[in-house]
């Protein structure tokens, strides 16, 4: 079932008045399910796909489906809904609010949504204990080492049982070990949940843990492929 | 969950966040004083005027007020101060003699204002008999005088001494009496204490050949702040001969002057006001600008732009509302030990009585001090909230996650 869709899409930015094409005529479509990774050197315009995926951004050209309904046509009230509702994003810098405790940050977007403090509560510490974070619940994001920041992410990502999860380069920051790990964390949310992981990473760990990859270089793909 | 990051936020840069409360506790805390001791001061005034002659009401015959000729006078007055007496809201009443005359002693002569009274009533009407530094209020004996000190000093005479007092009488004569001095008194005001002296009612009568007539009723009322109503009772009982006058009728100077410094005070909270406006946009467009890259996390997450304005607002109410209750409470704690010990301006004290104002300054905390405290900083400071706000909202989520 395709959950995303991108229709020739691409992205031009302005630098000191200098048009720069980061995005060019993309076309690619994410099933259910998938566990993507998008690779490519720096420049290649994998936070930029992410980006337009994610409707942080809009393309300069092209169109974007997310569950047939087209991103350019929504208001910024509409898209902000909808990322709360069907979105989960994963930085590279973990981005935990930092005065917040790490099943603050998970009840997050719960409370973003209106749900009562007491399911919010009892939801984000399910979650927690699902990824085997419980510990961490009273600790804020200064007291935790990066790893534990990530899953803290993930968790908050996943809290809304999103259709998808976008996940900008979540092990750069880490060791291989605490990316190891974290890779195994999504790699089972994605099989017993069925959510949906898109990846942009130029990681080998990461790359190689891709069961879709996608090739990115100077804002086009060049390869798609099924890794067994 | 907002007002909780809203609160934490607040205390990420402790340094800053106390710098502005502290600026807007102590900012408050010496307004409200000041306020307290202003509105003290200006009620003092006003109630030393009431307390050392006026009274809540006057009674006279009509015209008496612009013109005060001793021949227009309250004829039967039994029956007017009976009728005034009956009335549930007069607490006190004082049948008075009023006259212009002339004073003289052994060494010098001044003009001044003869009042005669029934010393017992007039004692419940003013201040007189408390305001008495030297000798006794009156006794039985007719011919006794009562003397500010401020002519005291210019007549050059002090307790026993013997003062010549003249007046035109009704029948258009010039009368005399001679006094001898029994009480020396100082009220607030050097002006009335030079003008203003008091004998007794009947004595007075006798030389301006009166009879049992009165120049004027001065009453007390049991609720000051329902004064218009009780005229307008007052004026239904007695008849179109008689006008009645209320104390801010009698001293609209005073009463000006009350006006002018309620409006003066509430232009200095504006002005505190204005200063915490520019802190608070200071301090939030720090605190935004510092967490560019936060609020472009939040916006991706789903964070509606109305949440953000809300966060940003509540942080600066947030300031702002413990910096007041702070600044309330440091204004309370002034105000509860003025009013105990009192402001002493007493090096000041030659030219605060030429004003009417006492020495000591008690604060007053009414309401209106309490409204300007308590709800002007808030509003200001929301309304300071309201830019670092909007350019917190007008950030763009991927412009500002690469914001470092």
């Amino acid at each position: 079932m395709e959950i995303l869709k991108v229709e020739n899409a691409s992205k031009i930015y302005k630098d000191n008045g200098i048009a720069v094409e980061a995005l060019k005529n993309i076309d690619l479509s994410i099933q259910k399910g998938e566990f993507l990774v998008i690779a490519g050197p720096s420049g290649s315009g994998k936070t930029t796909l992410l980006n337009l995926l994610g409707s942080l951004d809009v393309p300069s050209s092209g169109k974007i489906f997310l569950e047939g309904e087209e991103l350019s046509k929504k208001t910024k009230k509409e898209l902000s809904q909808m990322r709360l509702a069907k979105l989960g994003f994963v930085f590279q810098a973990y981005n935990l609010i930092p005065v917040l405790t790490a099943i603050e940050n998970i009840e997050f977007p719960l409370m973003l949504r209106g749900v009562q403090e007491r399911t919010r509560r009892q939801k984000a510490l399910e979650i927690m204990r699902e990824l085997g974070i419980a510990e961490l619940a009273k600790k804020k994001p200064n007291q935790m080492s990066g790893g534990q920041q990530q899953r803290v992410a993930v968790a908050r990502a996943i809290v809304n049982e999103p259709i998808i999860v976008l996940a900008d380069e979540p092990t750069a920051n880490l060791d291989s070990v605490a990316a190891d790990n974290l890779l195994d964390l999504m790699e089972r949310m994605n099989r017993e949940k069925n959510i949906t992981f898109v990846f942009s990473s130029h990681d080998l760990q990461v790359i190689q843990r891709g069961r879709r990859l996608i090739s990115l270089k100077d804002g086009s793909i060049i390869d798609d492929k099924i890794c067994e | 969950m907002i007002f909780k990051i809203a609160w934490r936020n607040i205390w990420r840069n402790k340094r800053r966040s106390i710098i502005i409360l502290t600026s807007i506790a102590i900012g408050l805390g010496f307004t409200m004083l000041y306020d307290c001791i202003v509105r003290g001061s200006v009620q003092q005034m006003l109630d030393n005027a009431i307390n050392s002659h006026t009274s809540h009401l006057q009674i006279n015959n009509a015209g008496f007020n612009s013109n005060k000729i001793i021949t227009n006078n309250i004829s039967h007055s039994d029956s007017i101060i009976n009728k005034v007496a009956s009335l549930p809201f007069i607490k006190y009443y004082s049948p008075r003699v009023l006259n212009f005359g002339m004073i003289t002693s052994a060494a010098n002569t001044s003009g001044i204002t003869l009042v005669g009274i029934e010393p017992e009533k007039e004692r419940n009407v003013t201040i007189i008999h408390k305001s008495l530094t030297k000798g006794t209020y009156f006794s039985t004996n007719p011919n006794e005088i009562l003397i500010g000190e401020k002519l005291a000093e210019k007549l050059e005479v002090d307790l026993n001494d013997k003062l010549v007092l003249v007046s035109s009488a009704t029948d258009g004569s010039v009368s005399s009496e001679m006094f001898r001095v029994v009480g020396i008194f100082k009220t607030n005001s050097s002006e009335f204490d030079k003008a203003y002296v008091y004998v007794p009612i009947k004595t007075a009568q006798k030389m301006l050949l009166l009879g049992d007539n009165i120049s004027q009723i001065a009453a007390i009322t049991d609720k000051p702040e329902n004064i218009n109503t009780y005229k307008s009772i007052l004026q239904s009982k007695l008849d179109y001969h008689f006008e009645i006058f209320t104390y801010q009728e009698l001293l609209p100077l005073l009463i000006y002057y009350v006006q002018i410094a309620n409006d003066s005070m509430l232009v200095m909270y504006i002005i505190i006001g204005t200063a915490v406006l520019f802190g608070i946009i200071n301090t939030l467009l720090m605190s935004v600008f510092e967490r560019v890259h936060e609020f472009g996390v939040l916006m991706s997450i789903g964070m509606r732009n109305g949440k953000v304005f809300r966060m940003v607002i509540e942080e600066a109410f947030i300031l702002s509302f413990v910096g007041t209750i702070i600044g309330f409470c440091l204004g309370l704690i002034g105000y509860y030990l003025l009013s105990i010990y009192g402001l002493d301006l007493s090096v000041f004290s030659e030219s605060l009585s030429a004003f009417g104002m006492s020495t000591i300054l008690y604060p007053k905390l009414d309401l209106g001090v309490i409204i300007n405290s308590i709800f002007i900083i808030p509003i200001t400071a929301i309304l300071g909230a309201i830019y670092p706000a909007l350019k917190a909202i007008k950030l763009q989520p991927t412009e500002a996650m690469r914001y470092v």
